[in-house]
C-alpha cells in the first residue's frame, strides 16, 4: 500500500510538471500556424545537401511540432518541392528544436545543463548528417511513396496560386479528408473564408484534440515511469542503468516502445536521472522523438518502407555511437 | 482499460474532452489552493501549474459554453489520426483527473528513501553534488547542508564536539543497531520523480525508538564512530520532539 502511494505520488507528480509543457507547446504550435507561411520556408530552402539538412533540422523553432506533427509537415514540405535532405532534417530534428522542447529539457535538467546542450547538437548532427546521406540517393523518387513522387512532379507554380497553401496536393493527413492544420492555414489566405470567430473556434478545436492525444499517451507513460521506479528491485534498475552499454540499449528501446510527446520526454527521462548514466539520458531524449512507433504508419505516407528501415537504422547507429562515447569520455 | 472503453462509449466525445480539460484546471488549482504541489513539484514551478490551471478552466469552459449554445456545430477536427483507439485516451485523462481530485497525493515514505538508497553512499542516487554554505554555522545548519558540507569536507573529526539542530522522518535501517535510525531529508530538482534521499545517522538515548517515516526535529552534538568497520559523523540526539509532517516536506 505505501509503494502504491508512492507511485501514486510520482505519477502526479510527471503529470503536474508536464501538463503546462504540453499546453504550451500545443497553443503555440496552433498559434504559428497562423503566423508562418510555409511558401516562404520553401523557397528560401538551400541547395546544397549539407547546408539545406541543417536548416531543415532547424525550422522546427518555426514550426514547432513535436514528433506527432512532424510527419505531415515533412510531407507537404517534400510535395512542395523542398529538397529532400531540407525535409529529411526537420523530420528528424523539428521535435527537439523547438523552444518549448528546449525550456523543460533545461527545467528537468537544470544540474545538467550538458543533458539540454547535447540534446539539441545531437539531434542537429543526427538530422544534418541523415538529411545528408539521403542527398545522395540520385533519385529521390525511390525512396519516396508514388502519390508523394509524382505529387513533386508538378512544379509548385502549376498549382493554383489562390488556393491555400495547406489545401494544396499533399497536405492530407492519412485518413484522408481535410485536416483541422489545412483550415486553420487557409484562413490566412488573401480572400478570408473563416471569420475571426471561427478561427478561434479552430484553434480551439486543435488544441482540445492534441490535449486529448497527447495527454492520454502522457498520461500511459507517466504511469509505466511512476511503476518502473517503484517496483523494480534497485539491484536490476542499477545493474541496467550503470553500464555504459547496457543503459544506452535500455533506454533506446524504452524510446522506441514509449511514444511520449517530445515536449514533455524531459521529465520522464529525469525520473530514471539517479540510476542511468546521463549517455542512456541522452539516448532516450534524442532517439525517442526520432523513432516514433505510432508514427510508422503516418510515414509510411511518405516513403517506402526501405527508406524508413535506412532513416531508422541511421539514427539508432549514431544515437547509440555518440551516447556511448559520452558514457565513456564525458560521464 | 476496457472499462474505461465501454465507459465512454457512446458518450459524445466533444462534451467528454470540454470535462476532462475542465477537470484538469481544476485539478491543478485545487492543488495550488490545498498545498499539494509542494508535495509533487519544485516550488520555482507553482505558478506554471496555477497558470495552466486557470488556461485549462478557461478553455475547458469555453468549449462547455460552445457545445450548449451551438449543439448542433460539428467539430472542426476532421481527418485527423488518433494515437489510441476510441474514447480511451480523453479516459485516461478524464479518470486520472478525477482520481486525483478525490485521492490527495501524500508525502514519500521511508521505503522510497531506502529504494533510493539512502542506506548506501549516497553518490550513486545524486546526479551531480550540489552547492552548500559552508559559512553557515553548525547548529544552523539544515540536514541537507550537513550532508552537502560532509561530501565536500569528507572528514568526520572536522565536526566532532559541534552543536546540530536538524529536522527530518526516521528510516530504521537493519545494518545499524536499534539505538540508531537515520534522520533522512529528500532533496527536490524539478518534481517528485527525480527526488533523492539524503540522511544523517542518529544515535538515540538508551530507552527510546521511533517508527519509520515518524518526523522528528533532534537536537545534539556531532561525533564520530565506528559503525561496521566505516568511521562516520554521527549525531548523538539529545533532544528528540515529534513534529508534524512539513508543508513543504522537500529540501532544495
Amino acid at each position: 500500500m505505501e509503494q502504491l502511494n508512492n507511485a501514486f505520488t510520482l505519477f502526479l507528480s510527471l503529470l503536474v510538471e508536464a501538463i503546462p509543457f504540453l499546453l504550451l507547446g500545443v497553443l503555440l504550435s496552433g498559434l504559428l500556424l497562423f503566423f508562418v507561411d510555409e511558401r516562404k520556408l520553401v523557397k528560401l530552402a538551400p541547395k546544397n545537401p549539407i547546408l539545406g539538412a541543417f536548416v531543415g533540422s532547424c525550422i522546427g523553432f518555426l514550426l514547432p511540432v513535436c514528433e506527432c506533427g512532424n510527419v505531415p509537415v515533412a510531407r507537404r514540405l517534400i510535395v512542395q518541392g523542398v529538397p529532400l535532405p531540407v525535409a529529411v532534417g526537420f523530420l528528424l530534428a523539428a521535435p527537439v528544436i523547438n523552444p518549448i522542447v528546449i525550456w523543460s529539457t533545461w527545467i528537468a535538467f537544470r544540474d545538467q545543463p550538458e543533458i539540454l546542450w547535447l540534446r539539441v547538437i545531437f539531434s542537429l548532427l543526427i538530422a544534418t548528417i541523415i538529411g545528408w546521406i539521403f542527398s545522395r540517393q540520385g533519385d529521390v523518387k525511390s525512396l519516396l511513396q508514388p502519390a508523394v513522387a509524382l505529387s513533386m512532379a508538378k512544379p509548385l507554380s502549376e498549382e493554383d496560386p489562390e488556393k491555400p497553401t495547406l489545401l494544396r496536393s499533399g497536405n492530407f493527413m492519412l485518413g484522408g479528408g481535410e485536416s483541422l492544420e489545412a483550415k486553420m492555414v487557409a484562413s490566412l489566405e488573401r480572400k478570408p473564408q473563416f471569420s475571426l470567430a471561427e478561427r478561434g473556434n479552430m484553434l480551439l478545436d486543435n488544441t482540445m484534440q492534441e490535449l486529448r492525444e497527447l495527454g492520454g499517451i502522457l498520461v500511459l507513460g507517466s504511469a509505466l515511469a511512476a511503476l518502473i521506479q517503484t517496483f523494480t528491485p534497485r539491484e536490476l534498475i542499477l545493474g541496467l542503468g550503470q553500464g555504459s552499454v547496457s543503459s544506452v540499449l535500455a533506454m533506446m528501446l524504452l524510446a522506441g516502445l514509449i511514444s511520449i510527446c517530445s515536449t514533455v520526454d524531459a521529465f520522464f527521462a529525469l525520473s530514471f536521472g539517479g540510476a542511468f548514466t546521463s549517455g542512456s539520458l541522452l539516448a532516450f531524449l534524442v532517439f525517442g522523438p526520432m523513432f516514433d512507433l505510432k508514427g510508422i504508419g503516418l510515414l509510411l505516407s511518405v516513403f517506402k518502407p526501405k527508406a524508413i528501415f535506412y532513416l531508422f537504422a541511421l539514427a539508432a547507429q549514431l544515437v547509440f555511437l555518440l551516447t556511448l562515447f559520452v558514457n565513456f569520455n564525458i560521464n | 482499460m476496457l472499462l474505461i472503453s465501454r465507459l465512454f462509449k457512446g458518450l459524445d466525445k466533444n462534451w467528454l474532452d470540454a470535462i476532462a480539460v475542465t477537470a484538469w484546471g481544476a485539478l491543478l488549482l485545487n492543488y495550488w489552493l490545498n498545498g499539494s504541489l509542494s508535495i509533487l513539484i519544485h516550488p520555482s514551478y507553482f505558478w506554471l501549474a496555477a497558470f495552466t490551471g486557470f488556461a485549462l478552466l478557461i478553455i475547458g469552459s469555453i468549449k462547455a459554453y460552445l457545445l450548449f449554445k451551438y449543439p448542433q456545430a460539428k467539430p472542426s477536427a476532421a481527418g485527423h489520426v488518433s494515437l489510441l483507439p476510441g474514447n480511451w485516451a480523453i479516459g485516461l485523462l478524464l479518470v486520472t483527473a478525477i482520481a486525483g481530485l478525490l485521492i490527495n497525493p501524500r508525502v514519500f515514505t521511508s521505503s522510497k528513501a531506502i529504494q533510493g538508497g539512502v542506506t548506501e553512499n549516497s553518490a550513486i542516487t545524486r546526479s551531480q553534488p550540489q552547492s552548500f554554505r559552508s559559512q553557515v554555522k553548525p547548529e544552523k545548519r539544515s540536514l541537507v547542508d550537513w550532508v552537502r558540507t560532509l561530501s565536500a569536507y569528507p572528514e568526520p573529526d572536522t565536526y566532532s564536539g559541534q552543536q546540530a539542530n536538524v529536522s527530518g522522518f526516521v528510516v530504521n535501517s537493519t545494518e545499524l543497531g536499534s539505538n540508531y535510525l537515520l534522520l533522512s531529508r529528500f532533496v527536490i530538482t524539478c518534481c517528485a520523480a527525480d527526488v533523492y534521499p539524503v540522511s544523517l545517522t542518529v544515535k538515540l538515548p538508551a530507552d527510546q525508538q521511533y517508527k519509520a517515516d515518524a518526523w522528528l526535529a533532534v537536537t545534539g552534538q556531532m561525533i564520530t564512530e565506528t559503525i561496521g568497520g566505516n568511521r562516520q559523523l554521527i549525531l548523538v540526539a539529545k533532544n528528540i520532539k515529534p513534529i508534524e509532517t512539513p508543508r513543504n516536506p522537500y529540501e532544495h
